[in-house]
């Protein structure tokens, strides 16, 4: 199948990777009304199939889920899941016919199989709902004709979108209409009104483009989100346990350490992030990332470039056709690092002491998160777009570090980001060798341990200004602004 | 055993106690009393080793500290939802379960067969934490507490919640414990301070204002009450501001569950329950701890995923019928244990029964002048005009429930749920929320379905009465 995106027109692409503007709240006056006593038939009972499912049950529509003929004379988990939860259950061939819109909500990599074994099924003037675009732009699987092709995708994870829901509220929520397939002119009518079945309108809604999508969730996972995590805790760690530092006080560091200073980015972005720091931490951590954006920068563009072109993902596909041999050996690979294998201390290290003794890992979250806006925006992606694939992500992958570090990262996340992370992650390590020759442990482990904080006036003002005029940092508050009050979770 | 001179101690930063004074001799059993917001969790968790002691003297030479309360069973909770990675792997995740949390604490097989058979908990081991009642999980935090072999146990309010034979069977175990272990109970009410209790402490703004040593319970309790004064109360309601038109069904009901079911695999929680809830009609309903008390609740808010595979008629939508879950909501006002979990927020007090108006958890529009007025005359009626600002999540659980009450009543709705809405109240304030409730079924526009386990928390306008106990 030919790369969807290659095949457009210079023209085209560009009005495609541009796309992606916030909805009015006017837009959703009519709620989930659009596909009421319509029958949603949802592939895959997973945590994003299963609780998209009880919200949009809860917000009147209906709901049923089809499952593989094996999980059902089985009673698979999935099964057990989608009949305690009160939904009709069927397989393939039971459901798919009287479906009005299937939403597809199986993992990437089985799409072309399982939207392969579906399309037949579908009725006439059916609808198919993806979460990510990768199957249509860059396997450029085609959907017939007489069928409308659309994208729902919460910016959560699925137990965040029904929790969201629960309290009344949402979570913000990306849609987008297939222009090669809108037979009948009412993708965007379905679109809208399943994002708003799932509570997503309250939260905000961006309207992209498969296009816009793909270009930029490729470009995000796996540069900041997974590459930059991954070479960070690599690069970090070795460098404490070179300079004496315990191993064991070295790996509880960076494991939660990602998790405690990303959790501060996503209360109020990177501002708020460097100003849990010091004043004379900041302007180190700030110099720091400063370096590393002038060295990393080209390693960025690189990998955007080859994501605009498709040799990302025909590489990536042929290592599909070969069982995944690349991405089983690097995943093995990952599990013997030293950072990996290292037992952390039992000592506790309290929230603040992961900024004061994590300045280099600030300064890394910082240069990747602007990194990846910068190049994604100079190459024809919207700054709403490239604010969710980059900062609004990384909390939710430091996330994954913090349960069983890197090895767990690589297994639970897709395919297409894993592979991007071992690209990103050897040409990287190699690239900051001689910045990190220069570091020592008072910006990683143990702290500037500074007898004056003093800091002088002006040159504060010009760090706090290039932190907060920073176009990520602008587009960033006017975005959350929208998602209300953050809560706190005890 | 435990000495505190002097000392302030704090948890978490949140202020806690000052000038405390208190000596704890080994096998003395110690109840700590006061009204809600005087500081009886905190004191009990500083004995946890959670507190901080930031001027004088904090001595615990307790080895083992067993504990119960709620701060424990939250702690539980929220350690589930890090556990839960159903959004990584993509499997729905099944949740600890309670064999699993009794082996993390011993895995001495004779000890847990004794205390899993005196609190009948054989047929709950292999069931996720996350899935049990109320009642339920506060067994389990117990047993887990007693296998530890604690030389220190700690108990918050530990009758609540519990059936009458529960309550039987905790009171024995407790006492027998008792010859072996010291022993701290925080208690709401009076009438749960244990019989064999030698000595008092009593707490009042964060301060201790008064200890004394007794012969048992009965002492404590005649001379405590000697003391508290109790008046019944006159309530006003303030008016909501303007009542939505409610459709009822085609017999008139609110709500009319009928043959109704539910159950998990190899496991029923109840069937053939058949229940019609009349305009005006208050309900209550009894039951043995898991007899599905909360479960129905539930059933008739839509929060229960199975009430789409029942027959329910509510406010003249037939279940499923492609109404949305705030059509129904609209009408109703809540309150439960779950939903208060649910409430782990920021937002402050005034906002809290705001939300009320939108059915929302946390407040996401903007209030009108008039919804603040009616949340501010609500404060001055629970008397916590003055904490209209404070954060939710800083205030004392009693405090919480106050306000997650008034939120349930705050516009006056069709049919009001109350599932155990006295949890955690002092007597001052339980008399309060019943006088309130006894207000509202008066009015006549309210109905009233309401859960409690507490023979004394009676509304005399409740008046039907379903036991789920009779279904077995």
């Amino acid at each position: 199948m030919p790369n969807y995106f290659n095949s457009l027109s210079l023209r085209d692409q560009l009005a495609q990777l541009g796309r992606c503007e916030f909805m009015d709240q006017s837009e959703f006056e009519d709620e989930a009304g659009y596909l009421k006593n319509k029958q949603l038939v949802i592939v895959g009972c997973g945590s994003q199939g299963l609780n998209q499912g009880l919200n949009l049950r809860d917000s009147g529509l209906t709901v049923a889920f089809a499952l593989r003929d094996s999980a059902i004379s089985e009673r698979r988990a999935s099964w057990v899941n989608a009949t305690e939860n009160g939904f009709d259950v069927g397989t393939y061939n039971e459901l798919i016919p009287q479906a009005d819109l299937v939403l597809n909500l199986t993992p990437d990599k089985q799409h072309t199989s399982v939207v392969r074994e579906i399309m037949p099924l579908m009725k006439k003037h059916s609808c198919l709902s993806y979460s990510h675009g990768f199957n249509i732009v860059e396997e450029g699987m085609e959907i017939r004709e007489d069928i409308t092709v659309i994208m729902v995708a919460p910016k959560c994870p699925g137990t965040e979108v029904r929790e969201e829901y629960k309290r009344g509220f949402g979570v913000p929520t990306l849609i987008a209409v297939h222009e090669e397939n809108d037979p009948l002119g009412e993708g965007l009518n379905i679109a809208k009104a399943y994002a708003a079945g799932t509570g997503g309108h309250r939260a905000g809604v961006l309207m992209s483009s498969f296009v816009a999508e793909v270009k930029s969730d490729l470009m995000g996972e796996q540069t900041i989100l997974c590459g930059m995590l991954q070479t960070g805790s690599l690069l970090c760690f070795d460098k404490m346990v070179q300079k004496g530092v315990d191993r064991g006080y070295a790996s509880k560091l960076v494991q939660f350490g990602w998790e405690t200073i990303t959790e501060a980015l996503k209360h109020g972005g990177i501002t708020n992030m460097m100003d849990r720091l010091s004043n004379p931490a900041k302007i180190k951590a700030y110099e720091l990332s400063e370096e590393l954006k002038t060295i990393m920068r080209p390693l960025y563009e690189k990998h955007m470039d080859d994501i605009m072109t498709g040799d990302f993902s025909s590489g990536m596909m042929e290592d599909w056709a070969k069982d995944d041999h690349k991405l089983l050996s690097w995943r093995d690979e990952t599990s013997h690092t030293e950072f990996e294998t290292a037992d952390n201390t039992t000592d506790e290290i309290s929230e603040q002491e992961y900024f004061d003794n994590g300045i280099l890992m600030v300064a890394m979250v910082k240069a990747g998160v602007e990194l990846a806006f910068e190049v994604m925006t100079a190459s024809g992606i919207k700054e709403e777009s490239a604010y969710y694939e980059s900062l609004h992500e990384t909390p939710l992958i430091a996330n994954t570090i913090a349960r069983k570090k890197l090895y767990e990262m690589n297994r639970t996340i897709s395919d297409t980001a894993e592979y991007g992370c071992y690209l990103f992650n050897h040409a990287c390590f190699t690239l900051l060798k001689d910045f990190m020759e220069k570091q020592d442990s008072d910006v990683i482990g143990r702290g500037l341990g500074l007898n004056d904080y003093g800091t002088d006036n002006q040159h504060l003002i010009s760090v706090n200004s290039s932190i907060r005029d920073h176009s990520v940092e602008l587009i960033g508050k006017k975005l959350r602004g929208y998602m209300g009050a953050m809560k706190k979770v005890l | 055993m435990i000495i505190f001179e002097n000392a302030t101690v704090t948890i978490d930063g949140r202020k806690s106690l000052e000038q405390l004074n208190w000596e704890i001799e080994s096998g003395d059993c110690w109840a700590i009393v006061g009204p809600n917001g005087s500081g009886k969790a905190l004191l009990l968790e500083s004995l946890s080793n959670n507190g901080k002691i930031l001027t004088g003297v904090g001595k615990n030479l307790a080895k083992r500290i067993g504990i119960v309360s709620l701060h424990e069973q939250e702690r539980l909770i929220v350690r589930e939802a890090e556990r839960d990675d159903s959004d990584l792997t993509d499997q729905i995740f099944s949740g600890t379960s309670v064999q699993e949390l009794l082996d993390e604490s011993s895995l001495d097989l004779k000890l847990q067969r004794d205390l899993t058979k005196s609190l009948r908990l054989d047929s709950l081991l292999y069931k996720g934490f996350r899935k049990l009642s109320t009642g339920e999980s506060k067994k389990v935090l117990l047993a887990k507490a007693l296998l530890g072999y604690p030389d220190l146990l700690l108990l918050e309010d530990p009758l609540e919640g519990f059936d009458q034979n529960s309550s039987a069977e905790v009171t024995a175990l407790l006492e027998k414990n008792s010859l072996s272990t010291t022993q701290i109970y925080s208690v709401s009410r009076i009438k749960d301070i244990p019989s064999w209790t030698n000595n008092v402490i009593c707490l009042d703004s964060h301060r201790v204002i008064r200890k004394f040593s007794c012969n048992n319970g009965e002492d404590a309790k005649r001379f405590l009450s000697s003391i508290t004064r109790m008046g019944s109360k006159q309530v006003a309601l303030p008016v909501p501001p303007e009542k939505r038109p409610i459709r009822l069904n085609n017999d008139n009901s609110l709500v009319n569950i009928k043959n109704g079911k539910v159950g998990y695999l190899g496991h029923t929680v109840f069937e053939d329950l058949d229940l019609v809830i009349n305009p005006g009609s208050h309900w209550q309903i009894t039951g043995p701890n898991g007899s599905g008390k909360t479960t129905l609740l539930n059933l008739i808010t839509g929060d229960h995923p199975q009430s789409y595979v029942n027959d329910i008629s509510i406010f003249g939508y037939s279940k499923g019928g492609g109404e949305t879950i705030w059509d129904i909501k609209r009408h109703l006002g809540f309150i439960s244990n779950a939903l208060h979990w649910q409430h782990r927020l920021t937002a402050s007090a005034r906002n809290v029964i705001i939300s009320g108006f939108f059915d929302s958890i946390g407040l996401y529009a903007k209030p009108s002048g008039h919804h603040v007025r009616i949340a501010d005359a609500w404060l001055n009626l629970i008397g916590m005009e003055k904490q209209r600002n404070a954060r939710f999540s800083e205030l004392s659980f009693g405090y919480q429930r106050l306000l997650l009450i008034c939120r349930a009543m705050v516009k006056h709705p069709s049919l009001l749920l109350l599932d155990e809405p006295c949890r955690g109240l002092d007597e001052a304030n339980r008399e309060l929320v019943l006088a309130l409730v006894s207000r509202l079924c008066t009015d006549g526009n309210t109905t009233i379905v309401y859960v409690s386990h507490e023979l004394e928390d009676i509304v005399p306008q409740i008046t039907n009465h379903l036991d789920l106990g009779d279904l077995e």
